[in-house]
């Protein structure tokens, strides 16, 4: 099922031309297409690759 | 000549730190009209720079490999009080106060910044033909791409401007310019070189590396770019090693994977065999070739690409009301970032967590894999498509489709030249290792181009 790349647009407020949408819903669609198999046969205990690390102030320099 | 020979030249004073920096600004003022490697030239700073290697190499105050040799730097670096535009027209005035990580090692190495180098706007994209600054061109054939992103310093480094060239690699864009300029591109493990101060586009693909004219060029690099930065929270503490292989390193007993799946479909011929050629040079120094199946590289590479989409949207938010400061293709990339839902993007992050464990599973059997970078060679400057063994195929996908899953996995992997398509349009291998093993991939690298690069009539 495709999905309709104009009305989420739209209602996510997004200020992107017609023709513009109108270009990018086909490699959209085939992304979203070849990630929803792989989604499905992924178990629930993965979680994802990057992590959040609780870190004191003296390491979260580039934070700052 | 490689930077390490130069090196050993001005050690023995056979040559000044002045010399050869006004060489590399002559050569640039000649070629630089043709290629548009260079996106600015600092020549007044080099200069001056070059002359204070000169005092202190004089003292004996010698700061390594790189003291007194000329270099660029991609300009998405950001450097102190010179302009880092990222090839874009959003920063065209911006000029930092201060220097990335990568460019504080070089300068405290002594390295001679003559310029930065040209690349894909805002290093979303592998052609470099920059809607704002012009296309790179590819010193083997003005009419064709560099690669990209890093295309400017794949160009640079292959037209003998400057011994090095420092660039970024998100998608396959220091390995992709490093097979379509015939030159030495080094992507080293995730988080092993600090990417502070990089203009980042993937925050989880984003790595940073040298592109040179030699194996052991690009490894004395790394020994002076690698380390621990507590600026860069996804930088390693690995201890760093001396990754510069010897001149002529045994292979004898190392395993090398050949893929028999993905890597080595739909590819062009010449690209085939010269790879091919490659193995069995390997094969020849005593390496042992195991045949082997890789897990769902084409998967992988979906999942990157939605990682990308929507971490690139997510650096370039708020810049996006400014819809004419893009150029298209860039932009068409962003606008698809800013629609994927969040719920693909962290499952994609757990995909990748899943598909690092597969992909791990090689490593037991072997030390690294062969395999081609690019299935072709340089395309021609504005296609979108291209021909590969009778399939049509977009330039961007196919020029990434062998080098993307390696950001996503955040190994180390080297292109070298192996040889030439019927065009004479060079070819590269890809080397890839294990997390950290870049000695490993550098040492086999270096048996098998022992030497410097070729380079072409210019």
């Amino acid at each position: 099922m495709t999905k309709d790349w104009k009305k989420i647009a739209r209602a996510s407020g997004l200020t992107i031309p017609d023709a513009s949408l109108e270009r990018i819903a086909a490699p959209l669609d085939s992304l979203e297409a070849a990630l929803r198999p792989l989604v499905r046969g992924l178990p629930p205990d993965i979680v994802p690759a990057p992590t959040f690390h609780a870190a004191v102030p003296e390491e979260m320099e580039n934070d700052a | 000549m490689t930077f390490l020979e130069a090196a050993a030249a001005l050690r023995r004073r056979e040559t000044s730190s002045a010399e050869l920096t006004a060489a590399a600004l002559r050569r640039i003022e000649r070629l630089n009209p043709g290629t548009n490697a260079m996106q600015f030239v600092m020549a007044e700073a080099a200069r001056e720079r070059a002359k204070q290697a000169d005092e202190e190499l004089a003292r004996g105050e010698g700061r390594g490999p790189l003291h007194g040799i000329p270099i660029a730097v991609k300009d998405l670096f950001r450097t102190k009080g010179v302009r880092t535009t990222a090839g874009s027209k959003l920063f065209e005035d911006y000029v930092p106060d201060y220097d990335a990580a990568v460019v504080e090692s070089l300068h405290a190495g002594g390295a001679v910044l003559v310029a930065k180098t040209g690349m894909h706007e805002l290093a979303y994209g592998i052609t470099s033909s920059n809607p704002h600054f012009g296309a790179v061109r590819n010193p083997w054939d003005r009419d064709r791409i560099p690669g990209g992103s890093s295309g400017g310093s794949g160009a640079a480094v292959s037209a003998g401007m400057v011994f090095m060239a420092m660039g970024s690699d998100t998608g396959g864009s220091i390995r992709t310019p490093a097979s379509f300029c015939g030159v030495v591109g080094l992507k080293p493990t995730y988080g092993r070189v600090s990417c502070y101060g990089a203009l980042p586009l993937g925050f989880t693909l984003d790595h940073m590396g040298p592109l040179t004219r030699s194996v052991r060029d690009a490894a004395a690099v790394l020994n002076i770019i690698a380390g621990y930065d507590l600026r860069d929270p996804a930088s390693s503490r690995r201890p760093v090693e001396n990754y510069v292989p010897d001149p002529e390193p045994a292979i004898r007993g190392v395993k090398i994977g050949l893929p028999e799946n993905f890597y080595f479909e739909r590819l062009d011929p010449d690209v085939d065999a010269a790879v091919r050629g490659a193995v069995r040079a390997a094969q020849s120094c005593g390496a042992e070739i195991v045949p082997l199946q890789v897990p769902d590289i084409a998967a992988m590479n979906t999942v990157a690409r939605v990682v990308l989409l929507a971490e690139a949207a997510a650096v370039l938010e708020p810049h996006l009301e400014k819809r004419d400061q893009f150029g298209s293709d860039v932009l068409a990339l962003l606008d698809q970032g800013r629609l994927l839902p969040a719920t693909d993007y962290i499952n994609a992050q757990r995909l990748r967590r899943a598909m690092q464990r597969d992909f791990a599973g090689l490593w037991p059997r072997v030390d690294c894999l062969f395999t081609p970078t690019t299935p072709s060679t340089a395309p021609r400057i504005g296609e979108t498509s291209t021909s590969i063994a009778g399939e049509c195929e977009d330039v961007r996908l196919a020029a990434t489709r062998l080098v993307r899953a390696i950001n996503l996995l955040g190994l180390p992997a080297i292109s070298i030249p192996c040889g030439s398509d019927r065009r004479g349009l060079p070819i590269g291998l890809q080397i890839i290792g294990k997390p950290f093993a870049e000695g490993l991939i550098l040492r086999v690298a270096q048996a098998l181009l022992p030497g410097e690069v070729p380079a072409p009539r210019l």
